[in-house]
């Protein structure tokens, strides 16, 4: 499936289209059949933060082919940097927001340095076993509130203070910036340099490093940002759900979401994290809204059928499936033509 | 992988999202045909590791409803009597699943108001649930009764529309060291030492936190403090911290499983304090006493409720018939005969302040004396901050399967085994 | 000294039982090259099947053991037949996807029916039964349990190193295109190896019941675990897996009595990050 062929450095029309994406969703709320819905505004902010946080976990996983299971440490710690600035410190989250971002970056790279040195499977594990060390560690750590959590107090609602009570329009634009955000720096690194440096990486650091690229920089650096952008979206989790303890932001389950969000929808693509994000999160949120008071997790076994169902039908992810959609609507006309 | 984007592919992804977003728009609060329905959601764990008590406690609150909605002249508890409240509104539940976890909490809480259109939530077992989904009643000043979450900070908030009826773990905190007490003047038990063994989250964190307050302010010393990861694999170091450190009284606080788990290796590793205390949970699951044997007696714990305490409560038998039935066969345990109380004396406070106002209905929570029968003790009464001031949980001790009053003395029905027999001598 | 040895003792017991969970999935990791996500439920389905025929027709886990295997076996390769056959070749996550998926579906299905209560046999011929060796008390269920796990490792390495069907298992590890061309057919291959590393778990979970209690969210745990020892040992090598699980068992009761039984895990992960770092490829990797 062959788009236009443009320079990437300048606006190009696939960047026109990504405006008039965001501008259908910025006006979205304006719609009653929207805003009067809370549910579906709670599920609309869901999909953009998943998206994000997919898209985060996409430059290092997916653009730079390095698999990693510990991003919810990066998300949690953003999580707390928002939710200690507001609990411990009576602050705004703001500077928490700053910090947090700060710190999960530097933890990335102290953590990523020596991992980086494995390949495959043994990084994906050692990332799989950080998460479970920082989880337990902050479950015993006092100061950030160890197993009982930071709950947030009932403070004034605004910008100010990053929280809304009567209404979740705020939350719902707040979470579309972070997508804008995320997204506008993702597009930037698909064209700039970078971001050619990481693919390079990806598909073979040998042939990399003998074309001049810094491999060990090239990864250390994609997976700095991506772990700010991490903790971007952790802070926002925190200041949505006004409340943070470690199973909630910085466990195996959350790590989980940002791959099989962006798997599901296809790593290493921009659209990828999007698409997945709008197929999973509904189908999670909706099934539980259905099926999850009868008991009994009819709703996970439904969402566990269909997550098999998905993958096996559509390895690719589902950009996959628009890109064999297209196909055969591309032959389609051809047939016509002849 | 590098994927051009074309027209197409952007419009099939802003379709997946709406589609997502809209096509599967849950029910808008289906509006039932019958007009004089009160709705109540129900906030449980139905799913994860907690999920037996929760789906027990949705039981609980089923069986409430059953009884004020039909006519039960059996049954000697309030509004049993008549169909319905307020002259002939009927209950409806609507049930959700929190997953044990505090988002899902606070989204399904959400949902439940806004989109099932819910008058008031009963929930929602696991502390750290209930404090986030409160959050959302408060805000919107809606009731919120919650039956179970013992951790004492929830009703230490000024909360107006919260309410909570369970014993909260500082109550039963000086509870247990009054017991040791008890036990050193009347027994000469000699108790000095304590250790703790809790699970690593906020219930079993908090528990702790006030069992050493009550601990050190009874000049009792802590000599093992032990947190362990709920769902372990096994408790083989945790055991036997405890059996190096060798307490005279352990203090614990572990859920299902996992208190199976550390009896048997206690067993195992021929050891037993002299007197080891529970906080509800765990101790108190009727199925307990049945899936462990002789191997759970001599234990102790405090218990709001169990079968055995039909002389106190006699009402409670014919309802935990209706109960049974929706669990197949398990009794009533402390915890979710207080989520049953929760319904039923919302109830009757609806009831009495005669209008479905949110407002009205939490005054007259506030201002009165309610006659609970599921209750130990009879009565309910809340409290500034929502906390049932009438709360009671008796000491017991598992002998041969049944749960014995041991303390307080005027509530008890049997001698206290002590020491905890050895395990080799049962 | 005996508190140590006796720590030691329970760390060890522990550590083989890892060792067989472990070794199934090493096997299926090594020769396909897939992460089976769903391993900690396989295990808990086993434990299920276990407790059943104690409870309804009085089956003692020490026997339905091998029923426990033979079913895992059985679902084992129905999850190749239905799943992993069409993920193989596409990129390394989707499999794990897929496992997700199972993992999910299966907790919950056993949740649905079982309920999830937890559930313990009791009166099993071994349940509860402990001898002393001087100060130091050896739990029989958990030995049993631990010399099981011997058992079926060694057999399970003697299956790949020193039978035809292991020579043939080997070679389409090594190439699946060239093992086709000799003759070996390697679906079948991959369905036995799925089935074989669910019948080690399957044994596993099999005897387990007569000392743990059975609920649906046991697996998880142990899936973890042997995730850990599979990479510390180095990608399909058996007896790395056996080894590593036995470390992962002692260091976790080690650091749980001498440093604080919270850190257990901690350990355990920790172990596994310091032997990466200075053996990027696991112990036996290569």
């Amino acid at each position: 499936m062959v788009g236009k062929s443009v320079d990437l450095k300048t606006f190009s029309a696939k960047d026109g289209l990504w405006v008039a994406f965001v501008v259908i969703l910025a006006i979205l709320p304006l719609i009653p059949a929207f805003s009067s819905n809370s549910f579906r505004l709670h599920v609309m902010i869901l999909i953009l933060l998943y998206a994000s946080m997919a898209q985060a976990w996409n430059i290092i996983g997916g653009y730079c082919g390095q698999v990693s299971f510990g991003h919810s440490v990066f998300f949690g710690i953003g999580a707390y940097g928002a939710g200690m600035a507001v609990v411990t410190y009576g602050a705004t989250p703001w500077p928490g927001i700053i910090v947090g971002m700060i710190m999960a970056a530097i933890v990335a790279v102290i953590i990523s340095y020596p991992c980086f040195k494995l390949s495959g499977h043994y990084f994906a594990i050692a990332t799989f076993a950080i998460v479970e060390i920082f989880n337990r560690g902050f479950l015993v750590w006092d100061w950030v509130g160890g197993a009982l959590g930071l709950d947030y107090p009932i403070i004034k609602e605004g910008l100010v203070n990053l929280m809304w009570h009567q209404s979740k329009t705020g939350y719902y634009y707040s979470a579309l910036v972070i997508f804008v955000i995320i997204f506008g720096t993702v597009r930037w690194l698909e064209g700039h340099r970078f971001g050619y440096y990481m693919r390079a990486v990806r598909e073979g650091q040998e042939t990399a490093e003998s074309l001049g690229v810094n491999s060990a920089a090239v990864k250390l650096t994609a997976m700095a940002l991506s772990a700010a952008m991490a903790a971007l979206c952790g802070a926002f989790f925190a200041q949505y759900n006004l409340r943070v303890d470690p199973p909630m932001v910085m466990s195996l389950d959350t790590s989980m979401k940002f791959v099989l969000i962006t798997i599901l929808g296809g790593a290493g693509t921009m659209l990828g994290p999007l698409l997945g994000a709008s197929v999973l999160i509904p189908l999670q949120e909706y099934t539980r809204a259905f099926w999850g008071g009868l008991g009994g997790g009819v709703d996970l076994i439904i969402f566990g059928v269909l997550i098999i169902l998905m993958v096996v039908k559509q390895p690719d992810g589902m950009i996959g499936l628009i890109r064999d959609v297209g196909k055969w609507a591309s032959n389609k006309r051809a047939e016509e033509r002849n | 992988m590098s994927f051009r984007m074309s027209k197409g592919a952007f419009w099939a992804t802003l379709a997946v999202f709406l589609v997502g977003v809209f096509c599967f728009g849950p029910g808008m609060g289906q509006t039932l045909a019958q007009e004089k329905v009160i709705k109540i959601g129900t906030l449980f764990p139905l799913t994860g590791p907690v999920a037996t008590a929760g789906q027990r406690c949705q039981a609980a609150v089923q069986t409430a409803v059953e009884i004020i909605n039909n006519k039960h002249p059996e049954l000697k508890v309030p509004l049993a009597d008549q169909e319905g409240i307020l002259d002939g509104y009927k209950i409806v539940l609507v049930h959700a699943d929190s997953q044990g976890k505090p988002d899902v909490g606070k989204a399904e809480a959400e949902r439940l108001f806004n989109q099932e259109g819910v008058w008031a939530l009963i929930g929602s077992y696991n502390s750290s649930v209930s404090k986030p989904a409160s959050l959302v009643a408060e805000r919107m000043k809606r009731i919120f009764m919650c039956g179970a979450s013992s951790s004492a900070a929830l009703t230490q908030r000024d909360m107006n529309f919260f309410f909570r009826l369970a014993p909260t773990d500082e109550t039963e905190s000086v509870e247990f060291v009054e017991t040791l007490k008890w036990l050193n003047q009347k027994k000469k038990a000699n108790i000095e030492t304590i250790g703790l063994i809790y699970e690593n989250s906020e219930f079993g964190k908090h528990a702790a936190g006030e069992a050493k307050k009550a601990a050190s302010a009874a000049g009792l010393k802590v000599v093992a403090d032990v947190p362990f990861s709920p769902g372990a694999t096994n408790l083989n170091s945790e055991v036997q911290t405890l059996k190096n450190a060798n307490p005279d009284a352990v203090l614990g606080a572990l859920l299902g499983a996992d208190y199976s788990l550390w009896i048997r290796t206690m067993k195992q590793m021929a050891w037993a304090p002299k007197i080891a205390i529970s906080y509800c949970s765990g101790y108190q699951d009727p199925v307990i006493a049945k899936q462990l044997g002789p191997d759970a007696d001599f234990f102790m714990g405090s218990t709001a409720y169990s079968p055995q305490f039909n002389v106190l409560m006699p009402a409670v038998g014919d309802v935990e018939k209706i109960f049974k039935t929706k669990t197949g066969g398990v009794p009533f345990d402390g915890d979710s005969i207080q989520e049953a109380v929760a319904m039923l004396v919302l109830a009757q406070a609806i009831q009495k302040a005669g209008v479905l106002d949110a407002e009205k209905v939490a005054e007259t929570l506030h201002a009165n004396t309610w006659d609970s029968p599921l209750s130990l003790g009879g009565k309910v009464a809340f409290a500034k901050g929502g906390q049932n001031s009438k709360a009671h949980s008796v000491v017991t001790q598992l002998q041969g399967g049944e749960y014995k009053r041991i303390f307080p003395e005027e509530m008890a029905d049997t001698e206290i085994v002590f020491p905890i027999k050895p395990w080799n001598q049962r | 000294m005996e508190t140590f040895l006796q720590v030691l003792i329970d760390g060890i017991l522990s550590g083989m039982v890892y060792a067989l969970v472990a070794a199934g999935l090493c096997l299926i990791w090594g020769v396909m090259d897939v992460i089976n996500f769903a391993h900690g439920e396989y295990l808990m389905v086993a434990m299920y099947v276990s407790y059943w025929l104690g409870f309804l027709v009085n089956v003692d886990p020490l026997v339905s053991t091998i029923a426990a295997g033979v079913f895992i076996f059985g679902l084992g390769a129905l999850t190749y037949k239905l799943i992993i056959r069409f993920t193989i070749g596409k990129p390394g996550l989707v499999a794990l996807l897929a496992t997700f998926g199972l993992a999910v579906f299966l907790k919950n299905l056993c949740m649905n029916q079982f309920s999830p209560n937890f559930r313990i046999l009791s009166d099993t011929w071994l349940g509860g039964k402990t001898f002393h060796i001087g100060g130091i008390i050896l739990a029989v269920p958990q030995l049993m349990a631990a010399v099981l796990a011997l058992v079926v490792v060694v057999l399970l390495y003697l299956l790949i190193n020193n039978t035809r069907f292991g020579w043939a298992v080997q070679a389409t590890a090594m190439d699946r295109d060239a093992a086709e061309l000799v003759g070996i057919n390697t679906e079948r291959i991959y369905i036995l190896v799925f089935g074989i590393g669910g019948a080690c778990v399957g044994i596993a979970g099999g005897i387990m019941p007569s000392y743990l209690a059975v609920h649906p969210e046991v697996g998880s745990m142990f899936g973890l675990i042997a995730f850990v020892c599979v990479a510390m040992g180095g990608f399909g090598s058996i007896p790395g897996a056996f080894l590593s699980g036995i470390l992962v068992g002692v260091v976790e009761a080690l650091a749980g009595f001498y440093i604080a039984p919270v850190f257990k895990y901690v350990a355990v992960f920790g172990l596994y990050l310091a032997v990466v770092f200075l053996r990027p490829k696991g112990i036996f990797g290569w």
